[in-house]
């Protein structure tokens, strides 16, 4: 995996799973292909006769665009899921994410408060799991999607001992 | 008074229950709490009585002999209701002190039982709304690290009840223990010493230099152009919401800030503040998460500034006025009030001249006190602040200073630094910048380092890492007083005298009443 710079030197990533695209699919699918059909819905209806209003290029031009971006949002998935990476260090645990707005996180094991796992749908049919991490922060924002369940059990456990080991106050 | 505090000897000491006793707050506190129901009830059936009355008709009908027993029934009854759920109320609320936690059950129909460590304490507040303050009663409330709702909540004890109960959870909190010998001795209010307050010629000063004063003015302005522009005479009337408004709001921000003053004493920060409600707060020594100082242009005529921190238990300000006033350490003061204060909160700054450095930070730039600024490549991304952007470290803090016009300086304890992230946008990229985001607890202060050198955010994620896992490591208790003294004396907390038997509890079942006289 490629080190952005502003990553640390020397990590060594673990990726998420491959199949985690399928899941960012799916929810994809869910979102924009429903804002996409009723979108349209007024530039059938204006085909058809049944409105005047709105014009014919307004009707066109909303879910054209709105197409436009969504395409353009799915073309990014495979490239996203690739970006997601974490790394277990003695101290602490890095998660970084994103392409264009990029994020590298650390979260010391002695700050966690709990270890969250998630499961949903699509993810259960694909045997992954999403790690979610707590701290006494809310903007401890740290979730690790797509790992194998096998992985994330075990990440779990890891966490908890490490945590446990090094457990701080506030 | 509670029945189950006998008379004591000593008409000034309070007595103090012994360990593990269940207590009752103030008898008076449902009525006081509850006064607006009554009030309701009395408006309620006194109304008709009342306008008659004003209008002078007669005071009874001709019919009322009749109607009479049924109103009186009817008002007899709720008020009855009333008055029983009060007692009920009262009488099945009862905390708890022992073994280092504190214990309230309270409820009668759907009963709540909640214990909090007392070591856990982030904050302690003693609250005084005007009618508890008329009847000499007064609302304790016990923050631990969750943002929600107060952990504790004891409403209303007598002010020195209250007073005596805090000194005591303190004293446990800073890990002293009571003597064997003499249990039932109360635990001595820690002495304090204060360290400054607010006039309130200043604090008028401060409402009206305001940013909202300031829109007020413009505000005002623009709408008598547009009444002269438009010879509406009409449009001053709908400016009257807005002016009663912002009375109440200037009015609030009075109220709460009237007579600030801040004193210090073993068990922590205290501040005291309120006009017709008086609240004295107790910040136990290292609860501040975070911190900021600000200061608007409007202040700089004055050279004014304001502190406001993160406490683990106060949570978000939103638009709740409360926890906005009770996250501000200082609502306005000049610099070596700050100072004073900065030096509160961090008894050691970590460095050997903290005056230079925090004095850079409020209004410095560039790299005066050793400030790392946002490189020259990249200020075209921040043309006005970026010879303020900065950050600078401590020994024991990090701090960032941000903002020309609107001065902020924003001061993280390394211990208490969560977690941290680096964020980098494309532009960011394009200029080889970063962003360190500090993750602390809820509260008014988010900690965020803007458009730092690519290389200098990478080493400070690294060096910060380090330092506050260092930091970590030598903080090892949340017992104050154990950590700095390391004396036996204090240390016993864990000896057979104070832990007997570490009994099953069996204070804690829900039909728990206990043998309590009265």
């Amino acid at each position: 995996m490629r080190t952005e710079a502003i990553d640390p030197p020397g990590i060594s990533w673990h990726r998420v799973s491959p199949k985690y695209v399928t899941v960012r699919l799916v929810q994809w699918a869910i979102e924009n292909l429903i804002t996409v059909v009723v979108l349209t819905l007024p530039l059938v209806f204006v085909l058809l006769g049944w409105w005047r209003w709105p014009p014919l290029w307004l009707a066109i031009t909303v879910p054209a665009v709105t197409l436009v971006l969504a395409v353009w949002r799915l073309l990014l998935i495979p490239r996203q899921v690739r970006a997601i990476g974490y790394a277990e260090r003695d101290d602490d645990l890095l998660v970084r994410g994103g392409i264009f707005f990029q994020r590298t996180m650390t979260v010391p094991y002695g700050r966690m408060q709990y270890v969250d796992i998630g499961v949903g749908p699509v993810e259960r049919g694909l045997g992954l799991c999403t790690l979610k991490l707590h701290t006494a922060s809310p903007g401890t924002n740290a979730s690790i999607p797509g790992l194998p369940a096998a992985e994330g059990a075990r990440l779990r456990e890891q966490l908890a001992a490490r945590g446990e080991a090094r457990l701080a106050g506030l | 008074m509670t029945a189950n505090v006998p008379e004591a000897g000593a008409p000034s000491a309070v007595p103090v229950a012994p360990d593990g006793e269940w207590l009752r707050v103030h008898p008076a506190s449902p009525f006081v709490r509850g006064w607006v129901a009554l009030a309701a009830i009395g408006f309620f059936f006194g109304r008709d009585f009342f306008e008659r009355l004003l209008q002078g008709r007669p005071v009874f009908e001709q019919d009322f002999a009749g109607r009479a027993p049924w109103l009186v029934a009817g008002g007899g009854i709720v008020l009855v209701v009333t008055v029983l759920g009060f007692i009920l109320t009262w009488y099945f609320t009862k905390y708890q002190i022992s073994e280092g936690y504190v214990r309230v059950n309270s409820g009668f129909l759907f009963r709540q039982q909640r214990q909090a460590r007392l070591d856990r304490v982030q904050a302690i507040d003693i609250v005084q709304p005007l009618l508890a303050r008329i009847f000499g009663l007064a609302e304790l409330k016990f923050e631990v690290a969750d943002a929600g709702e107060s952990a504790v909540k004891l409403a209303y004890l007598r002010m020195d009840v209250a007073r005596q109960l805090r000194a005591t959870i303190l004293a446990r909190a800073a890990g002293m223990v009571p003597d064997p010998a003499r249990p039932q001795e109360a635990a001595p209010e820690a002495p304090e010493h204060p360290v400054l307050s607010v006039p309130p010629s200043r604090l008028i000063g401060s409402l009206l230099l305001s940013e909202q004063s300031f829109f007020v003015v413009v505000g005002g302005i623009a709408s008598v152009i547009l009444s002269a522009v438009t010879e509406n005479r009409g449009f001053f009337f709908y400016l009257i919401p807005a002016v009663l408004g912002l009375a109440a709001s200037y009015w609030g921000s009075f109220n709460k800030g009237y007579n600030f003053t801040a004193a210090i004493s073993p068990d922590g920060i205290r501040l005291r503040y309120g006009l017709l409600d008086t609240q004295a707060q107790t910040l136990p020594p290292g609860r501040v998460q975070a911190l900021k100082v600000a200061q608007s242009p409007l202040w700089r005529i004055f050279g004014w500034y304001r502190i406001q921190v993160n406490v683990a238990g106060y949570g978000a300000a939103g638009s709740n006025g409360e926890t906005a006033s009770r996250t501000t350490l200082l609502p306005v003061g000049k610099l070596p009030e700050v100072m004073s204060m900065l030096a509160l909160v961090l008894p050691d700054p970590g460095t050997p001249e903290p005056g230079r450095i925090f004095a850079a930070g409020l209004s410095g730039l560039d790299s005066d006190g050793g400030f790392v600024t946002t490189p020259l490549r990249a200020r075209f991304l921040a043309p006005l602040g970026w010879r303020r952007n900065g950050f600078a470290t401590t020994d024991s803090a990090l701090l960032i200073r941000s903002g020309r016009w609107w001065r902020e300086l924003v001061v993280v304890p390394h211990q208490r630094t969560q977690s941290m992230a680096l964020h980098q946008g494309p532009l960011a990229r394009r200029f080889r910048v970063a962003d360190l985001v500090l993750h602390t607890t809820a509260g008014p202060v988010s900690p965020r380092l803007t458009q730092a050198g690519l290389d200098e955010a990478r080493s400070l994620f690294d060096a910060q890492s380090a330092r506050a896992r260092l930091a970590r490591k030598r903080q090892i208790s949340e017992q104050w007083l154990a950590t700095v003294v390391p004396a036996p004396v204090v240390a016993p907390v864990v000896t057979p005298v104070v832990v007997p038997t570490q009994t099953p509890l069996p204070q804690q079942s829900p039909q728990q009443e206990g043998p309590q006289r009265g």
